[in-house]
């Protein structure tokens, strides 16, 4: 909401700078957005009218002219500006007068010739952006006048208004609270008002959502222009002026926060009832579009039609115009939810509902209605009929709220005595009803809907004593371990292993497209109202998007990709959002450098080596088949699967513009954290006696993968194996050394005892022995 | 004899002396260590000698061997340490390692840790709840009136089943208090999102981070000692803290916080919304847990949030939020550390 610092003034003086009067308004809850000054504040720029224009002997593109400044003597200008004609007004700098961007005029010499000041366009002066050429002055600007005179320095200030503080919707109502924080008088003196009759044949309320309803004739109005001062608050503060009726209505509805309306008396026809809508009755209101209503909304109506959409929109046939004598002016109470539904239903909005649909002072609407019938009076040469006509009641006054001092200084964490307290509540409008043993009885003023309860209170003496003058205290506590703890710390574990190997962290949208589903489509969860297609589902998987990402990185030229994310999967079957990390990988393992001519590329091994450095020890690889992948691997942990790796299908990574192989893994990583917590993780005994390796080298079918080997050795009970890895693995796809469907596997097996240094003989026997369990599982054959 | 074991005792050292490479060294070591070197021929001369001369001119023959074997010996290390030197001598240590790719965790990841690790010297646990969440613990139990504005179809995700994306942070508080008695004291860092259309200052998926602490007795003055402990261990003792009146449904009396740091420009930076919790919260809780176990006679809180992304932009000069998810290389390499 924006509020003008002269119009502010009529209520209060605050004798406050723009930055004291910022920070002021920021104590008080009311956010400054902006600050903006509109006008001109610049010295020695006066009207000035030009009185000859010849070339310059020298410049082709500037004019010597001779202007009249009001000094008596004609003062010589340099001038490069072509817009302007002889006799022309025009603002004129002066020596001495400074323009925005600190520019000081000065008297000086352009190109040889004497120039005394500068003669302006609007946006040098600073108004508007046009600098097409001078800014030409109405011809009746007096010559030598100030500017400053003719474009008064405006400042608007831009106000945040939170959706609790209605009664700030107002110049008065800011002026109020302003009053309250610097304890100043604010001087508003009220309108005597006319007594109210009540007249069925005039108005009447059907609604409960209008508990109250005035309105009042003026007859013999002038439609025309408002005067100058009311047109130029109003656009000061955004808005437009229309005629001195209506501009008097929205001048009254921003000065004290109570809409109005004016209906052209001439257009209405029998008693004006607030009412439901009928089912499908249609609305043109002033904005020129047509609403069709539902009996949920509240409309003014007349016997014939409906005047307006009530507290949000007057109708276009009935609103005051040019040929308009008579004027009903109607100001009203109206529930705020009913105005909210409707006002959101038919996405139309007012200066009028955001009042309504917030809760006004009920106290106000004959005064502003009062308030306006004069000005209309004063400035439309209207004659108020004697009294106003009413229909319904305005509320009853608030309920009386009491507040405990010892709670209000529990809750704020410092003591307050009783008149600090008392003297706090005065100030915001509370009137104190008794007290009692430290406890107080108070009623809240009518603007206030929202001190309802003890707690409202103390956040107003928090408010006005100000948050500065509460202690700052940091007692702490002590703070066990919780789930989230743990899971926060594994994924920190996990992130450094992962950074460390070179990975980068992504965090992408959760939202995903339905594209981006894979093989998880029916299991995914979509959104009812998503933003657009792309942003629909809730991803069932981090790699689609992961892809998505490499994409991006390869079209930006990056070739080394190796990002991961650690965050949430949804599933609308068994758990719904689950923590899972994902890896993706593709291009050179190393940065080009001069010790290797191409680095090689990072391998589906290189990621198996990252996985197994993130769990060591702890999952299990079993080939598999998976939809995009070429290669794929589940990945286990016990018997547990916890996810899978793999490498891209080539077509699918070139579709990618891929340069290399595009290596991919997701682990759900919460089934392994609990795995780890479980780990104890103690020592054992460094060995004493040395160990002494064997090798065998088995061929093998191409069919065995190295998985079955594995689980032959790893169950093969020998004592005395403590450890095998395999080192080759070869291959002869001309059949010559090795028939073509034949592999050989070589394995390093380390022997060792933890009693004495073994015999020969005994290692012997023991690589026999597993020789023979590898004959008995497969179709293996060794060689020497 | 004696003089000639002088004798070739030092024209053996002169000539390890002079020697300038190890095969020299080796003849010089035949010549006169070798089975049949001049040394060794003397040692089978002593044979000739009457048995009272032979323990003198054998200790001095020992001598004069165990002489010229060390004098062979150091020599021999001496230019192999050379011979070791010159092959170092045209390396360029300057040249650089061949680096692996350099990994980084997320800016967020980065300040969400360190906000995080502020929390927990002040006693915070870690505290999570669900991306989708009911209407309940989202608007209803934080005391937000049915038709609120943020409650819209316009400006929340909704799932088909009427449960939602959760708007903000704030109601892993509720789902705390629903599973946990008092004394409450958590930070919850996690995912929230609003219908925006994304643009250079918007996504519709932001991180926050959430605090509540309940407790008897905990006053505005914990909050306020809290929260300026936290931001000047974040950005710097120097950090001025400007607690600004404001609104929430769920708090009475609420405040946003600004800061002012050198570090965010040196101008006031609106950055987290904070207030005591409203008592209707507690009610709500207590409804829902079918005890009194929060009940706003004997217990109060504290509640806070602030939102990651834009800080994170502002910390970071990041011109544009979208480059917090578009996971470009280019981008998050300038992270690593």
């Amino acid at each position: 909401m924006k509020i003008s610092l002269s119009w502010l003034d009529d209520f209060l003086a605050t004798g406050l700078d723009t930055p004291a009067l910022d920070d002021t308004l920021t104590a008080t809850g009311l956010k400054v957005e902006a600050i903006e000054s509109a006008g001109v504040s610049i010295q020695n720029l006066v009207v000035a009218k030009i009185l000859e224009s010849l070339p310059h002997p020298d410049a082709d593109r500037l004019s010597v002219c001779q202007v009249d400044d009001g000094s008596g003597s004609p003062r010589q200008i340099v001038c490069g500006a072509k817009n302007y004609k002889v006799g022309d007004k025009i603002p004129l700098a002066l020596p001495g007068a400074v323009l925005p961007g600190n520019f000081k005029i000065k008297p000086g010499k352009l190109r040889g010739i004497k120039s005394e000041g500068m003669m302006c366009s609007g946006k040098e002066i600073g108004l508007g952006a046009d600098s097409a050429g001078l800014l030409i002055l109405p011809p009746d600007s007096p010559i030598g006048h100030p500017i400053s005179e003719l474009f008064p320095s405006e400042t608007v200030i831009e106000l945040e208004i939170t959706p609790n503080r209605p009664d700030w919707l107002s110049h008065y109502g800011v002026a109020r609270e302003l009053g309250a924080f610097l304890q100043k008088p604010v001087s508003f003196s009220p309108p005597p008002l006319p007594p109210t009759i009540e007249d069925s044949s005039l108005a009447s309320c059907e609604t409960p959502v209008c508990p109250f309803y005035s309105l009042r004739k003026i007859t013999g109005v002038k439609v025309k222009q408002s005067p100058e001062k009311i047109r130029r608050r109003l656009e000061s503060i955004g808005l437009r002026a229309i005629n001195n009726v209506v501009d008097i209505t929205n001048y009254v509805l921003h000065e004290l926060g109570q809409p109005l309306h004016a209906f052209d008396a001439a257009k209405v026809s029998g008693p004006i009832c607030a009412r439901q809508a009928r089912d499908g009755e249609e609305f043109l209101a002033l904005d020129g579009k047509t609403y069709r209503l539902t009996p949920e909304d509240t409309v003014i109506a007349d016997s014939a039609q409906v005047l307006a959409l009530a507290g949000i929109m007057g109708g276009s046939t009935s609103g005051v115009t040019e040929t308009t004598t008579d004027v009903l002016l109607e100001s009203a109470l109206f529930l705020p939810q009913a105005i909210r539904k409707t006002s959101r239903r038919l996405a139309l909005q007012s200066d009028s509902s955001y009042r309504f649909e917030r809760g006004i002072d009920p106290e106000m609407v004959l005064v502003a209605a009062a308030q306006a019938a004069n000005q209309i009076a004063d400035i439309a040469e209207g004659t108020p009929a004697p009294s106003s006509c009413t229909t319904g009641a305005l509320p009853a006054k608030s309920a009386t709220v009491s507040l405990r001092h010892a709670k209000c200084e529990a809750l704020l964490g410092t003591s307050l005595s009783p008149t600090e307290i008392a003297s706090a509540l005065r100030r915001v409008g509370m009137t104190q009803l008794s007290e009692n043993e430290g406890v107080t009885e108070w009623q809240p003023p009518s603007f206030r809907h929202d001190l309802t309860r003890e707690v409202d209170l103390v956040e107003e003496v928090a408010r006005i004593i100000g948050i500065e003058k509460i202690p700052s205290r940091a007692a702490s506590l002590a703070a066990p371990q919780s789930p989230a703890d743990a899971a926060y710390d594994f994924q920190n574990l996990l992130r450094e292993k992962l950074v460390a190997s070179g990975f980068c962290e992504a965090k992408l949208s959760t939202l995903v497209s339905a594209s981006q589903l894979g093989e998880k489509e029916n299991s995914a969860i979509r959104l009812k109202n998503p933003l657009g297609e792309d942003q629909s589902f809730l991803r069932p998987s981090l790699l689609p998007g992961m892809l998505q990402a490499a994409q991006r990185n390869f079209h930006a030229g990056t070739k080394d990709v190796r990002i991961f994310e650690l965050g949430s999967v949804y599933s609308n079957t068994g758990t719904e959002q689950q923590g899972s990390l994902g890896l993706l990988a593709s291009g050179p393992a190393r940065e080009t450098n001069w010790l290797e001519k191409k680095p090689a590329d990072f391998t589906f091994f290189d990621l198996k080596a990252v996985l197994q450095s993130l769990f060591p020890s702890l999952l299990r690889f079993e080939n598999t088949e998976k939809k995009n992948l070429v290669v794929a691997s589940l990945i286990l942990c016990g018997e547990i699967e916890v996810g899978f790796a793999g490498i891209l299908e080539p077509a699918a990574a070139r579709l990618l513009d891929a340069t290399a192989e595009i290596l991919v893994a997701e682990i759900s990583w919460p089934a392994l954290q609990s795995t780890q917590t479980k780990n104890t993780g103690k020592f054992s005994p460094i060995p004493k006696f040395p160990s002494t390796s064997r090798d065998l080298a088995l061929i093998l079918p191409e069919a065995v993968p190295y998985a079955t080997v594995e689980s032959i050795l790893l169950a093969c009970n020998e004592p005395l194996l403590a450890s095998f890895a395999p080192f080759d693995l070869f291959r002869d796809p001309e059949g010559i050394r090795l028939p073509a469907n034949k592999k050989s596997l070589a394995i390093s097996l380390t022997f060792r005892s933890s009693e004495r240094t073994l015999a020969s003989s005994e290692i012997d026997a023991a690589t026999e022995k597993i020789r023979v369990l590898l004959k008995q599982n497969l179709p293996v054959e060794f060689r020497e | 004899m004696e003089d000639k074991i002088r004798s070739i005792r030092e024209a053996a050292t002169t000539s390890v002396d002079a020697a300038n490479d190890l095969p020299t060294l080796d003849a010089i070591r035949v010549r006169y260590l070798g089975k049949t070197g001049e040394i060794s021929l003397l040692s089978q001369s002593m044979r000739d000698l009457s048995k009272e001369e032979r323990p003198r001119f054998g200790s001095l023959l020992n001598e004069a061997r165990s002489l010229v074997t060390d004098a062979i010996e150091q020599k021999t290390r001496a230019l192999e340490a050379v011979a070791e030197k010159s092959r170092y001598a045209q390396f360029d240590a300057t040249l650089p390692g061949p680096t692996l790719s350099r990994g980084a965790s997320h800016p967020l990841t980065q300040l969400m840790g360190k906000a995080v690790a502020i929390f927990r010297r002040m006693g915070f646990s870690l505290a999570d709840g669900p991306d989708i969440e009911t209407e309940f613990h989202c608007f209803d139990a934080l005391n937000t009136p049915a038709d609120h504005p943020a409650r819209n179809e316009q400006d929340t995700f909704y799932l088909p089943d009427g449960r939602l994306l959760r708007t903000h942070t704030s109601s892993v508080q509720i789902r705390v208090m629903e599973n946990q008695p008092p004394p409450i004291r958590i930070i919850a860092p996690g995912a929230a999102y609003r219908r925006d259309e994304v643009d250079a200052t918007h996504l519709a998926q932001f991180t926050q981070m959430e605090g509540l602490y309940v407790a008897e007795s905990v006053s505005l003055a914990d909050l306020k000692g809290s929260l300026e402990f936290f931001f000047r261990e974040l950005f710097g003792a120097e950090t001025q803290c400007r607690f600004r009146p404001h609104f929430f449904p769920f708090t009475e009396p609420s405040y946003e916080i600004d800061i002012r740091t050198a570090l965010l420009g040196d101008s006031w930076m609106e950055l987290a919304g904070c207030g005591m919790v409203d008592p209707a919260v507690f009610e709500a809780i207590c409804q829902k847990r079918g005890d009194r176990a929060f009940d706003p006679e004997k217990i109060s809180g504290f509640a806070f949030g602030f939102g990651l992304d834009r800080l994170a932009m502002n910390l970071l000069a990041i011109p544009d939020i979208r480059m917090l998810v578009e996971t470009d290389l280019r981008f998050l390499r300038q992270f690593a550390n």
